[in-house]
């Protein structure tokens, strides 16, 4: 084994300040002034006649995708720098959890419910 | 509303003996132990050196001993399930069905969040950083905190034996029974709250560990050079953190129908009872691997060791835990294909569940081949290993069976769901943590454990699991349901009788455990482990003393392959040297706390408020928690300095043994 | 540097880490990582499982959001002038959280509190509206016990302005530390912790304004 100095449990202090980077002011009012374009296209597509009826919901969730990548990208610096791959990767694993939850539970219940309930109309 | 709530002189049991008597028991014993420890002066030593102590390995030991206790509390109850269906042929039997409801649900509760989990991560505390060559693990306050909760969540269970009951609904409180509407006492409540704040512990836990193994391993650890064992730690955590808040949403959901009149899961105004049942197991499969995935860990570590031959297969070993990781996410439903999803979402998870199974599949054939043309040592460790080799490939396949939904809809809820449960539990869990104690207790006490006391301890409960168990197959296929509290069948009897005699050969196993820790502790100097490296081990932990001092390594190691401390072994032994020692350096370590203790402190007066409604107190208790919060954040130095004399005497000494034994010839 | 480290700068001047080589602290072979990485991806991870709660919490309410027992449904009770206004609230404080992270960073104690404040003023401003609104359905007799609809959606946006009213409260906490103790290390990872928190909260506020009361006014 090669010699090499100590370290304190829990990571090193010495190399952090190194490690802390300044962020820029420009990235906070690109990220603010995409949100808020995507904020105001969220509002207007539910009021327009220009969207097809039954795809907004599809539309107003693709904006908000969209939206939560700028909040990543600009506000939490998210990168595929060395440093940040395992916090993608994390939340990747974390965005599969959330769908197969979400969906998962939304396609069992609604299966169970019409089965269950189709003598009378759900309950309320 | 009174000034205690709903607390009265008549939530204490006096007109049940049984109930009684246990209280009063548990609370002799209790006592007892404070005076002794008292009288004995080492109060002082216990808040210094455990109380407040945020070190892994004393973290790690003192999950394992809340574990050990309530594991034997768990087993009382099992006893005295089978001795109630032992008595209960055409006859009341001994425990009121209000009582034998409460002995079930604790049962499950006690043995699967309180026993199974407390040790699992008691043995990852331990073992994970000192295999990753590291001092601690990432947030050392924060395990501490951990471990507390989980103590107070095991607390307010037990609290319920004396003051109040607990819950009658089952391990899993399920809708409409467990609502306020047709469970209107304190049991479930206290039953949420305990499963809440202990639930908060282990995620920290899932956290911490997972930081600490994708962050913090010693230099030239690449991921695929990491001992097996921590990378079923890491499968385990992930789970944890994806699955344990589902546990806590879906619970606090169901608190929010009793405690305000939500609507989440009643009957009225347009709830869903399925719904709960379906969040419910979202978590509750994830947490079966959770307690699975890391005895297959320690079995890995235990068959490669006493096989003397490095693991076979290891890259498959990782992408077998890594897909099972990844699947127990989707087979949740079949633990209620009953429930009515019909026949495609039925089939769906069906085919996942059968696939999971291939993930074990190639995990098996690897020990096997791991074994084969080795050199077999038949120690403590490596029977508990070949028990479960044995009894776990055929738990696995009663799973196969029930993964089947046509089968399952007539296996569901029979004694066949329990018995394979159990099988599949005590062969990968219970045997796994027996075998992880046996294996590491030298390591983290610096004595071995008797091996002739343990071998009994072995050969009781592998008997004893195949004679409790497996009438409960035969009687699953003859119909008898689960949690009965009197039957009339007389074909089931002579199974239940037999499951009886079962249960007292485990009794049997408990009395060697028990007996195997005081003759051990009894003769410690005999047992002494002197190099640190008792079984001729193959990963960082056996390059240690035993205990291994505070800062585990006076160098962090430098790793250049798969199994790091074998390879130092062989080039030493080639060598006939240990090479030079480099300069000794001062050392940081963070400082003990009582944060974690305090925290746990106002957790369980939080806990107890809610569920005796005592608002006062409830706040009381969260301002506690918070000025805690704001203390502990207002700290100054959290850490101190060992300094480098220290670590160079305790390296030296554990140099100087190596080197005898090296040139010696011997290992241990 | 020996030669063996020598080399691998060699072959990877920019750390990317080829087979798993990489000499990069917290990767591969480079050991332990900085206290600030650790502590940073501690806290992602559990922002990621504070996720997992929303999305449990999302599901119930998709679940239930047909359930309206004979009361009233998203249509009829959604404010969509109100939403507008919480979200500019919100973004704006995120957007000023941001500033904050700036001002610590070029340790400007001023800046920072100023960026702060506008943080917690704007927060506040967000849950007062919130609160107004569940106050005005409360006092309707739509409160959570309606239906499940209701409970549902009590809950999924309660959650969110419970996770707000304790992030103020870590907020005026944090303001207190940085103002008494300065910027010293430990106080800037558990600013950067708070931070995380903060954009958080806001991300789960898209998703809730998206597909809770924009799609529930349409449907």
């Amino acid at each position: 084994m090669t010699i090499d100095p100590t370290h304190a449990a829990g990571g090193a202090d010495s190399v952090e300040e190194g490690d802390e980077h300044v962020p820029q002011f420009s990235t906070y009012l690109i990220g603010l002034a995409l949100a808020v374009l995507l904020t105001a296209a969220s509002f207007w597509a539910v009021n327009t006649p220009l969207i097809y009826g039954p795809g907004i919901p599809v539309a107003l969730a693709t904006l908000a995708v969209a939206q939560m990548g700028i909040h990543l990208v600009f506000f939490l610096h998210l990168t595929t720098a060395p440093d940040n791959i395992n916090n993608a990767l994390a939340l990747a694993f974390g965005l599969l959890i959330v769908g197969l939850i979400v969906f998962g539970s939304v396609w069992i219940m609604a299966h169970m419910n019409y089965n269950l309930m189709a003598m009378s109309h759900p309950m309320g | 509303m009174t000034l205690f709530g709903k607390l009265s002189w008549s939530a204490i049991p006096f007109n049940q003996p049984i109930p009684l008597v246990a209280a009063a028991i548990v609370l002799v014993v209790i006592l007892g132990v404070l005076v002794w420890v008292t009288l004995k002066g080492w109060v002082p030593y216990l808040w210094k050196e455990w109380i407040t102590s945020v070190d892994h390995k004393h973290i790690g030991v003192m999950y394992c001993l809340l574990g050990l206790v309530m594991l034997l509390r768990g087993f009382i109850d099992a006893l005295m399930m089978r001795s109630q269906q032992a008595l209960a042929f055409h006859a009341p039997g001994y425990l009121p069905p209000e009582h034998y409801d409460q002995i079930f649900s604790a049962h499950g509760t006690i043995m699967i969040l309180f026993a199974a989990m407390p040790l699992i991560i008691g043995l990852m505390n331990f073992v994970v950083p000192l295999q990753l060559g590291v001092r601690d693990v990432a947030f050392p306050t924060l395990n501490s905190v951990s471990f507390w909760l989980t103590a107070t969540g095991a607390l307010l269970v037990n609290v319920s034996l004396v003051v109040g009951e607990f819950s009658r609904v089952g391990w899993l409180p399920f809708p409409p029974l467990s609502e306020l509407r047709y469970s209107p006492g304190v049991g479930v409540d206290y039953y949420l709250w305990a499963v809440q704040i202990s639930g908060v512990g282990t995620l920290l836990t899932g956290i911490n560990f997972v930081t600490t193994i994708l962050k913090t391993r010693t230099y030239g650890m690449t991921y695929l050079r990491m001992p097996i064992f921590c990378w079923t730690a890491l499968a385990a955590c992930m789970l944890i953190i994806a699955a344990f808040p589902v546990l806590t949403a879906t619970l606090a959901m169901l608190t929010l129908d009793r405690y305000l009149g939500f609507h989440f899961f009643t009957n009225m105004a347009g709830g869903n009872a399925m719904m709960f049942t379906n969040l419910i197991w979202a978590w509750g499969h994830p947490e079966v691997y959770i307690l699975v995935l890391p005895s297959f860990g320690v079995f890995s570590e235990v068959i490669s060791t006493f096989s003397s031959k490095p693991l076979f297969g290891y890259r498959s070993m990782v992408i077998a835990t890594l897909f099972i990781c990844l699947v127990s996410f989707c087979v949740w439903l079949h633990h209620f294909f009953t429930m009515g999803a019909g026949g495609d979402v039925n089939a769906a998870f069906g085919i996942a569940t059968s696939i999971i199974a291939v993930g074990t599949g190639v995990k098996m054939y690897n020990w096997l081949f791991t074994m084969y043309g080795g050199r077999i040592r038949y120690e403590t460790p490596m029977l508990w290993a070949l028990g479960f080799l044995i009894t776990f490939i055929t738990g696995g396949m009663t799973g196969v069976m029930l993964a089947v939904p046509p089968a399952d809809f007539l296996l569901h809820n029979s004694m066949f769901l329990v018995a394979h449960f159990h099988h599949v539990i005590m062969a990968g869990v219970i045997f796994a943590v027996m075998a992880g104690i046996a294996y590491w207790f030298p390591k983290a006490f610096g004595f071995r454990l008797d091996e002739g006391w343990g071998k009994a301890t072995f050969w009781f409960a592998f008997v004893g699991f195949y004679v409790t168990f497996m009438p409960l197959y035969v009687l699953g296929f003859l119909g008898m349901t689960r949690r009965l509290q009197h039957y009339d069948v007389a074909e089931w009897r002579p199974w239940i009788l037999a499951a009886m005699v079962g249960v007292l050969i485990l009794l049997c196993s408990a009395i060697c455990q028990v007996m195997q820790l005081v003759v051990s502790i009894r003769h410690r100097e005999a047992l002494r482990d002197l190099t640190g490296d008792p079984w001729d081990g193959r990963s960082l932990e056996w390059a240690t003393p035993s205990p291994p001092p505070a800062f585990n390594f006076a160098h962090l190691p430098h790793v250049d392959n798969l199994e790091a401390y074998w390879n130092v072994k062989q080039r030493a032994r080639d060598e006939q040297t240990l090479g030079r020692a480099a300069p000794y350096e001062d050392i940081e370590m963070p400082r003990n706390s009582p944060t974690g203790f305090v925290c746990a402190f106002f957790a369980t007066f939080i806990g107890f408020a809610l569920i005796w409604h005592i608002w006062w107190l409830m706040i009381l208790g969260l301002a506690g928690a918070y000025a805690t919060f704001v203390v502990f954040a207002w700290r100054d130095v959290p850490e101190y300095v060992i300094p480098a004399e220290e670590v160079a005497r305790s390296d030296r000494a554990n140099r100087a043994i190596r080197q005898e034994a090296l040139l010696g010839g011997r290992t241990s | 540097m020996s030669a063996t480290d020598a080399a691998l700068a060699a072959r990877d001047p920019y750390h990317v880490g080829h087979a798993g080589e990489s000499q990069a602290r917290g990767h591969g072979a480079g050991g332990p990582a900085s206290k600030r990485i650790v502590v940073g991806y501690g806290f992602w991870l559990f922002l990621l499982s504070d996720i997992v709660i929303f999305s449990c919490l999302f599901a119930s309410y998709t679940v239930l959001a047909q359930a309206t027992a004979g009361g009233p449904s998203g249509k009829q009770i959604f404010d969509l002038k109100r939403v507008a206004l919480e979200t500019a609230c919100l973004l704006a404080s995120s957007f000023f959280c941001g500033t904050a992270s700036i001002a610590v960073a070029r340790r400007s104690q001023l800046w920072t509190q100023v960026a702060l404040i506008a943080t917690g003023l704007l927060g506040l401003a967000f849950l007062f509206l919130e609160a107004s609104e569940f106050a005005a359905l409360h006092a309707a007799g739509d409160g959570p016990r309606r239906s499940a609809f209701l409970t549902g959606f009590f809950t999924l946006v309660g959650c969110h302005g419970l996770h707000v009213s304790v992030g103020l409260l870590w907020l005026g906490t944090m303001m207190a530390q940085l103002f008494a103790k300065g910027f010293r290390a430990d106080i800037r990872r558990r600013f950067l912790c708070f931070t995380m928190f903060w954009h958080f909260l806001d991300i789960i506020w898209v998703a809730i304004f998206s597909l809770v009361y924009l799609v529930g006014t349409k449907l």
